[in-house]
């Protein structure tokens, strides 16, 4: 028997009776356990973790785990979460009335060629210049100020995420009272930008936001 | 449409449930010299790979 | 909640992508060979496009060190011209590979 970890939370309350929690310092951890022959990528698993998640953050906010993370015990969560937990406590504490919102849009413009990696003479200069594609992609600037006049002035913070080079992305941590306000401006966006194909989804644990590099 | 905006709500929670996240080390893991890259989707493909195998025995 | 205008483009987008992996594979052996020479060159394309993403999340996270980019850098040339050469070896076109996002029914 593994278990799967879905995610860390401040209180047990938050996880039990939901999921089964594991104490990992000062912070809770959210398991599933799973058969050890059952292949993590079964679609009937996935599609349950999921809607474990989903009732999860109805309880309360939490940083969500990328899945496919198992231990087989307290100790082995402890070893690999050592010197995380902290910082994760901080998180939690931080935004424990928020969740994250996350609006998709397609580029405004086909992407440019992709680099040619015989054009660069290392494999960093050839990385680099596939990154700097990604960066180079935007919405429409309209779209955009619809957006940023919409959306982004109900959300406590806001991040522009270059993914890939077909979309952008934006990701929102918006206080739980103000989800209603998202959805009458996510509908009003759809109204005046009826061409731009987006997508806004949520709410989510956070993601986006309890990752370290981005502070 | 309701298919349609079902395999939407589908896709979209399978990428925040696959795609992010924080990541701790696990053995879904593909690494490059010390750089961690978690991959997990390769398990889908290997469920995949296992059905194909499976019918393609029939 | 999901509000979207959704559009094909957007479903290219969503990340969740796999090659298209044929159901079902003849058992006549020359058909059999090309089939399987397609599965695996399709799985590590899929595979090198995954780790390709990986590595610019990384880089986008901004905390690699210069060694570390050169080695994932090196590592996705060498894993481009190894595809190459299978596809050559294979006799096999990009479009023979089928690569496209397909929709999450191939799943099942």
């Amino acid at each position: 028997m593994k278990s799967v970890v879905i995610g860390i939370h401040l209180n047990r309350e938050d996880v039990e009776p939901v999921a089964e929690s594991m104490k990992v310092s000062d912070v809770f951890a959210s398991v599933v356990g799973v058969a050890d022959d059952r292949p993590l990528g079964d679609r009937d698993l996935l599609l349950e973790i999921a809607a474990i998640r989903g009732r999860l953050l109805d309880k309360a906010t939490f940083i969500a785990v990328r899945y496919g993370f198992t231990v087989r015990d307290e100790n082995e969560l402890a070893i690999k979460c050592s010197g995380l937990t902290a910082r994760w406590r901080e998180l939690l504490v931080a935004h424990r009335d928020e969740v994250e919102m996350t609006l998709k849009a397609a580029a405004a413009a086909a992407p440019p060629a992709r680099p040619d990696r015989h054009d660069f003479p290392s494999g960093a200069a050839y990385l680099r210049a596939l990154h700097d594609a990604t960066q180079t992609i935007h919405v429409d600037p309209e779209f955009r100020v619809g957006i940023e006049r919409t959306l982004v002035p109900i959300a406590t913070q806001h991040r522009w995420i270059h993914r890939d080079t077909h979309s952008v992305e934006l990701a929102m941590l918006v206080g739980r009272r103000n989800l209603d306000a998202i959805r009458d401006a996510g509908e009003k966006l759809r109204r005046d930008f009826a061409n731009a194909p987006f997508l806004l989804s949520g709410p989510w644990p956070l993601e986006v936001f309890a990752n370290d590099h981005h502070e | 449409m309701p298919e349609q905006t079902e395999e939407i709500t589908l896709l979209e929670t399978l990428d925040h449930l696959l795609d992010r996240g924080v990541v701790i080390a696990g053995e879904a893991t593909i690494s490059i010299g010390d750089v961690d890259l978690l991959y997990l989707g390769l398990n889908i493909v290997l469920a995949n790979i296992d059905a194909v195998i499976r019918t393609s025995q029939k | 909640m999901i509000i979207t205008n959704e559009d094909e483009r957007l479903r290219e987008s969503l990340t969740f992508a796999e090659p298209s992996i044929p159901e079902r594979i003849s058992a006549d052996p020359e058909v059999v060979e090309n089939g399987l020479a397609k599965l695996v060159l399709s799985i590590i394309e899929l595979i090198r496009r995954l780790l390709e993403r990986q590595a610019l999340r990384r880089m986008d996270g901004g905390n690699l060190t210069e060694a570390e980019i050169e080695k994932l850098g090196a590592a996705l040339m060498k894993l481009e011209e190894k595809m190459e050469e299978l596809k050559r070896v294979f006799n096999l076109t990009d479009d023979d590979l089928n690569l496209k996002l397909g929709p999450v029914r191939s799943l099942e």
